[in-house]
């Protein structure tokens, strides 16, 4: 408990951390109004004549089709999180599982399996390897989710192995063996708590990993196969840029600027506030 | 000796891993090209027999075991796209990329030594401040728009107009620096906001050194402290996370920029391969780079033995 005050008074005093946490969170909440039917629900709705400038109607005018172009990008917060929240969270607890194992069956052969898997999967490169998920996949919408999964739980394995290596030998964790507490039970309630910070952190790089390589893969024509994203808003407007009609660019880029600024400067406070090197201090 | 073979041995079951990886996603569950070698209306026997031709009527690791033969004695065969013979692929395209990519890949990680340096030396105040929110909006720009912006800012009427738009037409310096301007300053921009952040904290971590405190008390001048004992400390990071991120930036940074700007290099042509399930070249070019990974880590190992007496 003391702790967790102490992280938030220091979350607190971190300004631009709580620019960061007011940025994700206005976000959120607009993620939870399109998801609950109250915005953007016109994203698909060709209302407007073609590449219409901005305007009362259309506040960043209209697209090739005549749709509006902030309906769509308000309605593409929503794929943003769902994609940043499913690859997050799935890739953060496959990293602390694996990770955790590694560690705390450190030094055998165990470990050199998890160890040389992650070697495998970080010497293929990366955009390579989720193009080949998604392409080998096609037609199924989790194609991309599952590719990022895969590749980006190596980080936080590599993180969670070397701190739960270090907490394997702390003399609470020697009791707790010695009364005879199964392993599980003891990674579980007693060693993976204490990586918490690395988990939290590690998530939030991982959103923004996953909207980032969103963006990539849907200009590749791999990523978001139905609905509307700020990739493939984005990539209707490379052709667009050359022929001066800037509404798509300008819109997409700018949501996603602000979501991603706001997640990193989030994980910036996380990690002072949370590290327990600096709780000392 | 036997620290070498250790390492022999993890190298080799590194490609054994990579090659499997590839070849289940890529070639087991890749695109059938059947119907793409064939005419219409073809008979049952010559779908057959261009099945067998491909070797989809073999078992999986009779498969797999002729595609890691194949890597191993360098017989790559010829593109099944375009029937180019893989090697002088590699040999046309792999300038190109490389071309591309290196000035701005040493450009990017040099910047970021100076600019994380600088941060390092006004710890806390406004240079740092403002490197810092520098390097965290960096982070924050997708590639893609990265690219988009500079090109409409560079490249088109709206802007200053000053390149041209897409291509690769290079028989001069000066074409060269035609088209590969506009992608090279993408390519720093999208790595300069990480290199920042990074190198910042490996200076701030040696500033922080007890022997540098003591380095000043003896009265070594700021200058002395930077090249002999913070740069040449920091050395082992810095060349780790140069030597590692030239697989990733030069193969997974070309295969946008190359596909974005229409430039033949082996991005591009990888991404075509994907695409179209050309298996020999997808699996030169995985192949290859597991290769070059592992020949990577043995290159750096020996650096870190050249610059940090402790590393034995």
């Amino acid at each position: 408990m003391m702790a967790m005050a102490r992280t938030f008074s220091r979350l607190r005093k971190d300004r631009s951390g709580l620019a960061g946490l007011s940025i994700v969170a206005l976000f959120f909440l607009a993620a939870i109004a399109v998801w609950a039917g109250w915005l953007g629900q016109d994203w698909s709705a060709a209302d407007g004549a073609r590449w219409e400038g901005p305007g009362a109607a259309h506040w960043f005018g209209t697209n090739v089709l005549g749709q509006d172009i902030f309906e769509r990008a308000v309605y593409s917060v929503r794929t943003a999180f769902e994609i940043g929240l499913v690859v997050a969270l799935l890739s953060t607890v496959l990293g602390a599982v694996l990770g955790a194992v590694a560690g705390w069956r450190g030094d055998t052969w165990v470990d050199g399996a998890i160890t040389w898997l992650k070697g495998v999967l970080d010497a293929i490169p990366f955009y390579l390897f989720v193009a080949a998920v998604a392409f080998a996949l096609r037609g199924a919408p989790w194609a991309m989710h599952l590719a990022m999964v895969a590749t980006f739980w190596t980080t936080t394995a590599r993180l969670v192995r070397a701190e739960v290596l270090k907490i394997r030998s702390l003399d609470y964790v020697r009791s707790a063996r010695a009364i005879g507490l199964p392993g599980v039970v003891i990674l579980a309630r007693h060693v993976l708590p204490n990586t918490t910070h690395i988990l939290l952190v590690q998530g939030t790089i991982a959103f923004v990993a996953a909207i980032k390589t969103e963006v990539v893969l849907s200009f590749l024509g791999l990523g978001v196969q139905d609905g509307v994203s700020w990739g493939l808003m984005l990539a209707e407007s490379t052709q667009e840029v050359l022929a001066g009609h800037f509404g798509n660019f300008i819109a997409a880029s700018g949501m996603l600027f602000l979501l991603l600024l706001g997640l990193n400067l989030l994980a910036d406070a996380m990690q002072d506030a949370l590290d327990p090197k600096q709780a000392a201090l | 000796m036997r620290f070498t073979a250790g390492k022999l041995l993890h190298g080799l079951l590194l490609i054994l891993g990579v090659t499997f990886l590839s070849f289940l996603l890529m070639v087991w569950f890749g695109p059938d090209q059947t119907y793409s070698l064939i005419g219409k209306n073809a008979s049952a026997e010559e779908i057959a027999s261009v099945r067998h031709q491909l070797g989809y009527d073999q078992p999986f690791f009779a498969r797999y075991f002729e595609y890691l033969r194949e890597l191993v004695t360098l017989d790559l065969g010829a593109s099944n796209a375009s029937g180019e013979a893989v090697r002088s692929l590699l040999a046309r395209t792999l300038p190109v990329s490389l071309a591309l990519m290196i000035p701005g890949f040493v450009l990017g990680n040099l910047l970021g030594i100076a600019l994380g340096l600088a941060a390092a030396q006004h710890r806390g105040r406004w240079p740092d401040r403002l490197i810092t929110g520098f390097s965290v909006s960096g982070m924050s720009l997708s590639f893609l728009v990265i690219i988009i912006a500079l090109q409409a800012l560079l490249c088109t009427p709206y802007g200053l107009d000053l390149f041209p738009v897409r291509g690769w037409r290079v028989d001069s310096f000066a074409s060269y620096l035609q088209y590969a301007t506009v992608p090279s300053l993408s390519l720093i921009l999208v790595t300069l906001g990480y290199n920042t952040r990074f190198y910042r904290a490996v200076f701030i971590e040696e500033y922080g050194r007890d022997h540098i405190r003591t380095a000043r008390a003896f009265g070594a001048s700021t200058t002395e402290i930077l090249w002999k004992h913070v740069l040449r400390n920091s050395l082992v990071p810095v060349i780790t996370r140069f030597m590692f991120s030239i697989p990733l930036v030069v193969i997974s940074g070309s295969l946008l920029i190359e596909s974005y700007f229409g430039i033949p290099g082996i991005g591009l042509a990888t991404f075509e391969a994907i695409t179209s399930g050309d298996q020999p070249v997808l699996k030169a070019v995985v192949g290859l780079t597991a290769v070059a990974f592992v020949l990577l880590q043995a290159v750096t190992d020996t650096l870190y033995r050249l610059v940090d007496p402790r590393v034995t």
